[in-house]
């Protein structure tokens, strides 16, 4: 029995277009979420599908400033996006995770509590960790010295991210354990009532926060 | 354009988000395995700005500064319809050698005198490539023979030790004795051929 994951192609050259006729918002970070809202995708994480990869085609016009989260990259394409002034990032989704996330109205609609998103397993937690993939796991520090060596390499300048008006948005980073942007895990999202509910006993907390 | 309920509440919530990212960054949420506890001893800084090795003599740092190169975009040759005929896929990177402040005045010197043929009458180190289809792996191919160029030029091979002198010294000298001994043998040949004279 593999465990081997398959992933949804997404080509840079669609990415870009999905930009441009506003199907997609570069003024947020983008992630699966943000990805399949676009309508554009279907994922089914029972079928061992772990998400998005980026795909090399239409690298050369790629030309959009975002802070993209996907769960495979390769080198050209995270070269193209850093020499837009963007930053990508690689992160892994568990089955369960990624259901909640790729469609989180029906997520909220069960009333359960948020997951904690589950750390790799062994075979894929040296591809995350690894700076050079600009893993979720991995060193910034490290990360930020793999940008300007590959910045060298695909000859570049590494555009200044304080001097953009958008630094937040192109900095902001989730937890390991979350699966939403602004959401943690062990909160009730109500979205009839439009309330929040969050856990209020010592034991569930310590558990959401570990 | 219609849109459904879930879709709009979706959008309500995607709207939203940027709100609450402020309201959570300023709350911080840090799961036991949130890379503060990872890498304890590092500063988390992804905008950590990079100091570039230095060249110094002969030791190229391999840092090429992108402000100091001219790269322009052209259309490659070859097969490829429409593609080819519209791209701009070949790259053409230009060095200026003498005013490259960054090398060494000695390297400079040694890139000069090797590659003289890839410099033009201006001064300008041409390097071009249009090995892919795509510009930017053709621009990174195009770097990648600059910097071999530049590390060639810079290597100096170490001197023969006493014992490849040695071994040279003694090649040289069987080669010699080699030559003479086979000349000596022809000069007996041809004179084997000769009528012999009996001087009485």
């Amino acid at each position: 029995m593999s465990l081997k994951l398959s992933y949804t192609p997404l080509c840079m050259g669609k990415l870009q277009m999905m930009i441009d006729t506003n199907r997609l918002r570069c003024d947020v970070p983008v992630d699966v979420t943000q990805l399949m809202a676009t309508g554009l995708f279907s994922i089914s994480p029972q079928q061992k599908e772990g998400g998005f990869m980026l795909e090399n085609e239409g690298i050369d016009h790629f030309k959009a400033t975002i802070n993209i989260e996907v769960q495979w990259a390769n080198e050209a394409v995270i070269a193209s996006v850093e020499r837009n002034g963007g930053f990508i990032t690689t992160a892994y989704f568990d089955p369960l995770s990624l259901t909640a996330a790729i469609k989180p109205v029906e997520f909220f609609g069960r009333g359960i509590a948020i997951p904690r998103r589950m750390l790799p397993p062994q075979h894929l937690i040296d591809y995350y960790s690894d700076p050079k993939n600009r893993g979720y796991l991995a060193d910034p520090a490290e990360v930020a010295r793999e940008r300007f060596l590959l910045a060298q390499k695909y000859g570049y300048e590494l555009p200044d991210v304080n001097a953009s008006p958008n630094k937040d948005i192109l900095l902001e980073r989730k937890d390991p354990r979350q699966i939403f942007f602004g959401l943690e895990p062990g909160w009730v999202v109500n979205l009839k009532d439009k309330v929040i509910l969050k856990p209020t006993d010592p034991e569930l907390k310590e558990h959401f926060a570990s | 354009m219609t849109c459904s309920a879930p879709r709009l509440l979706l959008q309500h919530l995607t709207r939203n988000v940027q709100g609450l990212n402020a309201t959570l960054s300023v709350a911080g949420y840090k799961s036991a395995v949130s890379l503060d506890k990872i890498y304890p001893a590092s500063d988390l800084d992804v905008t950590k700005l990079q100091t570039p090795p230095k060249t110094d003599g002969l030791n190229f740092s391999g840092y090429v500064p992108m402000n100091k190169v001219q790269v322009t975009y052209s259309r490659s040759n070859g097969p490829g319809g429409q593609n080819v005929n519209k791209i701009n896929t070949k790259v053409d990177l230009r060095l200026q050698v003498t005013t490259a402040d960054w090398l060494s005045p000695e390297l400079k010197e040694r890139i000069a005198k090797k590659y003289k043929s890839s410099i033009t009458a201006d001064g300008f180190l041409v390097v071009r490539s249009d090995k892919t289809r795509s510009q930017q792996l053709n621009l990174a191919d195009a770097m990648d023979k600059l910097r071999h160029m530049i590390h060639t030029a810079a290597y100096v091979p170490p001197p023969p030790s006493a014992e490849d002198e040695e071994r040279a010294r003694r090649r040289h000298e069987a080669s010699v004795r080699e030559r003479l001994r086979q000349k000596k043998a022809h000069s007996l040949l041809k004179q084997g051929r000769q009528i012999p004279q009996w001087d009485e």
